[in-house]
């Protein structure tokens, strides 16, 4: 449902001015797949943009308002910068950014950065859009509005969202002694995610291996070659278990991870209702 | 030239008066029918035919997409016995997966609650 949580972006760009060295449309694309963070004024939170903005499609206004629509400027003009630098670099291309960006509203801004970590390593201040030179000069209007990631890509909050089943993992202690120390050993370290471990002789299940394992073939494959008859019974099984998953969620910026999923989860809800509503209006008809 | 607007994937067509969800009475099999849920894919269809294979009056339940460039997806349902339609046993199945996915929402507010009390000493 990763492709239908609403984020904002920028959707709109009127060019004003633009001498830079790439064309309007490639200067709007990489403006609409800027990352936009809504914060609740309230609790401050990469919040969901969805209670305080709606579509634009659906709105009253007929040209956009502050309900549907968000105002971003950018406004950069070498010349005019230039004196303010530093001398050494007063001849070198100046980067535009994300961080040039200025929203009309306070609780909307570009994600410049995921984390401070990254905000410290970096050498600019945001995202950067274009470099310009002597000369050059780039302002645009944009507007950024609600939409959703089957409409363009550029409205997907996650990088990565995959989810996995949680393995069980079971040890026939029975069979493990008959094997020796060595094997045992060799059990612990085939496995490429270590699930398992040796304490005081006996195989036990790592610490970590709940989150670790990746369900891979070698451990199957290594005991098959250690049993002495083929219908022996595992030593070690690592099965599925089909009712828990392990959800892993990368955000792109826009929005945190757990806000992500509970708004997957409103939306999905939303859906059902919808379909709930429908269909009373059939049973009706039907009756 | 010929590209359909991205949004005609999840917006329903209005010009053509186009219903979210409609419903065909199978004429040759008892207690059948076929549901057209349009603007939707595999999300709802996948998630409603495993919620109604867990009921048990549902005798045949399956879901398909005709084409994958329209976004219709049609719902076959069967049931065992007249006194449950395909109507009734379908919006038993939503009604299911509404408090489910309530329940999920309490329950992960809770637990990240947990976690960030844990977490953020």
């Amino acid at each position: 449902m990763i492709a239908e949580v609403p984020t904002l972006a920028i959707d709109l760009v009127e060019f004003t001015e633009n001498s830079t060295v790439l064309n309007d449309e490639y200067i709007a694309h990489r403006l609409g797949l800027i990352p936009i963070k809504y914060e609740d004024p309230e609790t401050s939170r990469g919040g969901d943009c969805h209670g305080a903005f709606m579509s634009h499609r659906n709105c009253s206004c007929e040209e956009g308002c502050p309900r549907c629509e968000v105002e971003l400027e950018l406004d950069v003009n070498f010349d005019l910068v230039a004196p303010n630098r530093l001398e050494h670099d007063a001849d070198l291309p100046l980067t535009i950014t994300s961080a040039d960006l200025k929203s009309s509203n306070p609780s909307v801004m570009p994600a410049h950065f995921v984390s401070t970590d990254e905000q410290e390593e970096a050498q600019d201040q945001g995202i950067s859009i274009v470099k310009i030179g002597p000369g050059q000069h780039l302002k645009v209007k944009c507007k950024a509005r609600m939409g959703i990631s089957k409409e363009h890509a550029k409205w997907c909050p996650v990088a990565v969202a995959t989810y996995r089943f949680e393995p069980i993992i079971t040890i026939n202690e029975e069979a493990c002694t008959t094997l020796s120390l060595e094997e045992k050993q060799e059990l612990v370290e085939v496995c490429p995610d270590r699930i398992l471990a040796l304490e005081g002789g006996r195989l036990v299940v790592a610490e970590n291996a709940m989150e670790m394992a990746t369900f891979t073939e070698e451990l199957k494959v290594t005991q098959n070659l250690m049993k002495k008859r083929p219908e022996d019974d595992d030593y070690v099984t690592v099965e599925h278990n089909m009712n828990r998953f392990i959800f892993s969620v990368e955000t792109a910026g826009a929005m945190d991870a757990e806000e992500i999923f509970m708004s997957s989860l409103r939306v999905l809800k939303e859906k059902l209702n919808d379909l709930a509503d429908r269909l009373t209006v059939i049973k009706e008809q039907g009756e | 030239m010929n590209a359909p607007e991205r949004f005609s994937a999840f917006l329903l067509d209005e010009d053509i008066g186009e219903e979210k969800i409609t419903y065909a009475s199978d004429t040759k099999v008892s207690n059948a029918g076929t549901f057209t849920i349009n603007k939707e894919d595999h999300t709802i269809g996948n998630l409603l035919r495993m919620q109604l294979l867990r009921d048990r009056e549902v005798r045949f339940a399956g879901y398909k997409l005709p084409h994958p460039l329209i976004h219709n997806l049609g719902l076959k349902i069967q049931t065992s016995s007249s006194e449950h339609q395909p109507v009734d046993v379908l919006s038993a199945a939503i009604e299911d997966l509404k408090n489910e996915t309530d329940e999920l929402m309490r329950l992960t507010t809770i637990a990240m609650d947990n976690w960030k009390k844990e977490n953020y000493q």
